[in-house]
């Protein structure tokens, strides 16, 4: 027996009885399907219940007939003036006004069911003038006072300058502005009226149009502020009323909201040629907006092409010469990213005036940016050194010496050859492949515009940024060379003697 | 008699008072045209930026080695001129001029020096170091003239000659400078200051007078032929009476 129970367990252990446990695969099945049934019963409620506080709008009767004509397209009334409206309804969008519980002749009080008088305007502006008049008959002006914006208008209203409720508004499809309808946020509410095409006119007759796109909003870098983060001052509660002589002082003034939170870049700007400019009263200077624009701020890095046409508009000859130079046709027709723009010399906000000093002197730091950086030159395979020879040379020298002088020792100081006396500013064309004797002819016009009596070969006198090599300037080269090997020589000898002396002298003692 | 002095009380006269201002007004121009020329050619250095500014910028700088160069091309050609006509009409020794002693006598001293000689060279007037500093001076002194016209006046320059003459020039001024520089601040200075021949300073430049010691010892051809009755000009009344004494002293025994 002993040995039957080991053989078995031995038997068990080597995993020869297969032992399955009992398994049900009806039981979870029948579950499921008893909870999809529950689930898609409960999906289906809605479906048949009403749900709570939905509500079927009832046209009165009176609407009812009305739309009987007004409801169907064709209808329109003409005026004197050759204008016309169309007096077609659109039941659906009526209901989902704010006024759907009234009765058509609610508003148009001269018309009933059995009176449809022919009336006669001159314009569509006196007939909505009159219309107009219809709504003050229950929203007194006592009632509307309270918003700015109708404060404003009934002022108007006074002097003979009628308000138009419509132009906001609209007529039968009213949308509630405070209360029944929650709006989402404050763009929503701002967007209830200025997604609909009305202007505001200036004391100087101008107009600008207040509609905002929405898709420009969203694809700015503003796309996540709110309205009133620019437009401060402004609230679902708060609409002041602002004017201004023209649509340029509008521009400019609202450029001012930039600053709250760019505050560095504004800063900047008050150093700037522009904002000199504007400081004295000339309203072209550029603002924020002109370059950046408004609505539709996009990110300032992103094609640089189009950073340069920025400048364009009140530079247009300019942009036409750069487009013409090394640097704007790469840029144009290569879209290339590395050659400068304009901002790039004379920088972006705190823009100086280019014919200062001050910046002449910054000109050879500006080119080295790209033109002293191994990585960019390679590229298009151009020499790193020709600051370094600039630099080290009797113009980068005295220029150095001026700069510091006069930002230390407050030292008048002379203009100084830069390089763009020699090599054109927005002009600058490459000088690869140019005639040799062309070149030097060129050179020598720039050299003589300060040494006035410079001869022939004056240019000749400039290694042309190249170091001196055997090839290119054998005399300096041999100079240097000569001196390279005789001073050391020189030096080693003249000390050995000193020192063989001294110890001579040491010994003899 | 009077009391016997030792050779290194006794004074020799050896430069005249024309010798003493020209070699201060050497010393003095040179200096104004190595502070003034270095600080330009080591722009670069915190020094030379602050010298410029004390000396009221570069267009002053520029200007004082300008007016530091004329003082000094007129203490040039007129050492010239002088020197020329002195050795022409007034058959003054041309003791500066190079000569086959000079050679024998820089390799003797380089013998003497490692020790395979007793006694150092036998020299005249001036030593063949002397001569060394006094013709790489001159010379050195007369490239810089040359090159800093050039670099004065590059437009005149370029309308005769070739405009790699400019930065050729340039590059010779500066480098030359440094021979100039290093020959005056390592050779002369060691010779005239720490030398321990010398040390602290030998002031024959200065006063005229040099000990008839040392006389003997770095010129004593020169001693003797100014002893045995040499040339008129570089005999003193001193040396007559040293001359003497020495005689009156010799002769008794």
């Amino acid at each position: 027996m002993k040995n039957l129970i080991r053989a078995k367990a031995f038997w068990n252990m080597a995993g020869g009885g297969i032992h399955r446990p009992p398994v049900n695969i009806r039981l979870p099945s029948l579950r499921k399907i008893f909870f999809t049934v529950t689930i898609l019963l409960l999906c289906a409620c809605p479906v048949f219940v009403d749900p709570v506080g939905a509500r079927d709008i009832v046209l009165s009767d009176e609407a009812g007939t009305c739309l009987g004509c007004h409801g169907k397209q064709g209808l329109v009334k003409r005026f004197q003036s050759g204008e016309s409206v169309n007096a077609f309804v659109d039941a659906e969008k009526f209901k989902a006004s704010v006024h759907s519980f009234l009765a058509c002749s609610g508003c148009h009080s001269e018309f009933s069911t059995d009176n449809h008088p022919s009336r006669r305007f001159r314009s569509k502006k006196q007939y909505q003038i009159r219309a107009s008049l219809e709504c003050r008959r229950c929203h007194t002006d006592e009632q509307i006072k309270g918003n700015s914006i109708h404060a404003g208008l009934l002022k108007g209203d006074s002097k003979g300058k009628a308000a138009v409720c419509t132009e906001c508004h609209s007529a039968h499809y009213v949308t509630p502005v405070t209360g029944g309808k929650v709006f989402a946020g404050e763009d929503q509410y701002c967007m209830s009226c200025h997604g609909y095409n009305f202007s505001m006119t200036f004391r100087n007759g101008e107009s600008v149009r207040l509609v905002i796109d929405r898709s420009h909003l969203e694809g700015s870098v503003h796309s996540k502020l709110s309205c009133s983060d620019c437009h401060y001052g402004f609230s679902s509660e708060e609409h002041p009323r602002r004017t201004f002589r023209s649509r340029r002082e509008y521009t400019i003034a609202l450029s001012e909201s930039c600053r709250r939170c760019h505050f560095d870049k504004y800063t900047k700007t008050l150093e700037s040629i522009h904002y000199a400019m504007l400081s004295k009263g000339n309203l072209k200077a550029p603002a924020c907006t002109d370059c950046h624009g408004a609505h539709s701020i996009a990110r300032g890095d992103k094609e640089r092409s189009l950073t340069a046409r920025r400048c364009q508009g009140c530079h247009p000859a300019i942009y036409d010469i750069y487009a013409k130079s090394v640097h704007g046709k790469a840029l144009f027709d290569e879209h290339n990213q590395d050659v400068p723009i304009c901002v790039d010399c004379h920088k972006a906000h705190d823009i100086i005036h280019p014919h200062t000093l001050d910046y002449r002197e910054r000109i050879p730091a500006m080119c080295s940016n790209c033109h002293a950086n191994k990585a960019i030159m390679e590229k298009y395979g151009l020499s790193t050194e020709v600051v370094k020879t600039y630099l080290s040379d009797f113009h980068g020298i005295t220029l150095g010496f001026y700069k510091k002088q006069r930002e230390t020792m407050d030292k008048p100081a002379r203009p100084i050859a830069v390089c763009t006396d020699c090599h054109g500013t927005h002009t600058i064309s490459s000088t690869r492949g140019i005639d040799a004797a062309l070149l030097k002819a060129n050179l020598l016009k720039r050299c003589q515009q300060c040494h006035k009596d410079a001869p022939k070969n004056f240019p000749d006198t400039w290694l042309s940024h190249y170091e001196p090599t055997p090839a290119r300037a054998p005399l300096v080269f041999a100079v240097n060379l000569i001196y390279k090997i005789f001073i050391p020589i020189l030096v080693i000898g003249l000390f050995l003697q000193i020192l063989l002396h001294i110890w001579r002298y040491a010994v003899d003692r | 008699m009077t009391d016997i002095q030792t050779d290194a009380e006794v004074k020799v006269r050896r430069f005249s008072h024309v010798r003493i201002f020209e070699h201060w007004l050497a010393a003095f121009t040179f200096t104004i045209l190595v502070v003034t020329g270095i600080s330009q050619r080591f722009f670069a250095l915190d020094i030379s930026q602050w010298l410029i500014f004390k000396l009221g910028g570069i267009d002053n700088v520029r200007l004082i080695h300008r007016y530091a160069a004329v003082v000094f091309v007129i203490a040039a050609a007129s050492h010239i001129v002088i020197a020329a006509m002195g050795i022409v009409m007034k058959k003054w020794q041309p003791s500066m001029v190079i000569n086959w002693n000079d050679f024998t006598d820089a390799v003797h001293d380089i013998r003497y020096y490692i020790g395979r000689e007793n006694a150092p060279a036998r020299c005249d007037r001036y030593t063949y170091k002397q001569k060394f500093e006094y013709w790489g001076i001159l010379t050195g002194g007369l490239l810089m003239i040359a090159t800093g016209f050039i670099l004065w006046f590059p437009m005149t320059v370029v309308r005769v000659f070739p405009g790699e003459l400019i930065p050729a020039a340039k590059a010779l001024h500066s480098n030359e400078a440094m021979v100039i520089v290093l020959l005056i601040a390592v050779w002369h200075i060691y010779n005239s200051i720490f030398s321990p021949e010398v040390f602290p300073l030998d002031t024959s430049i200065f006063t005229g007078y040099i000990s008839r010691e040392r006389m003997a010892r770095e010129h004593p051809i020169e001693l003797r032929r100014m002893e045995s009755g040499g040339s008129e000009e570089t005999l003193t009344a001193r040396s007559e009476d040293i001359r003497k004494l020495r005689a009156e002293e010799i002769a008794p025994r």
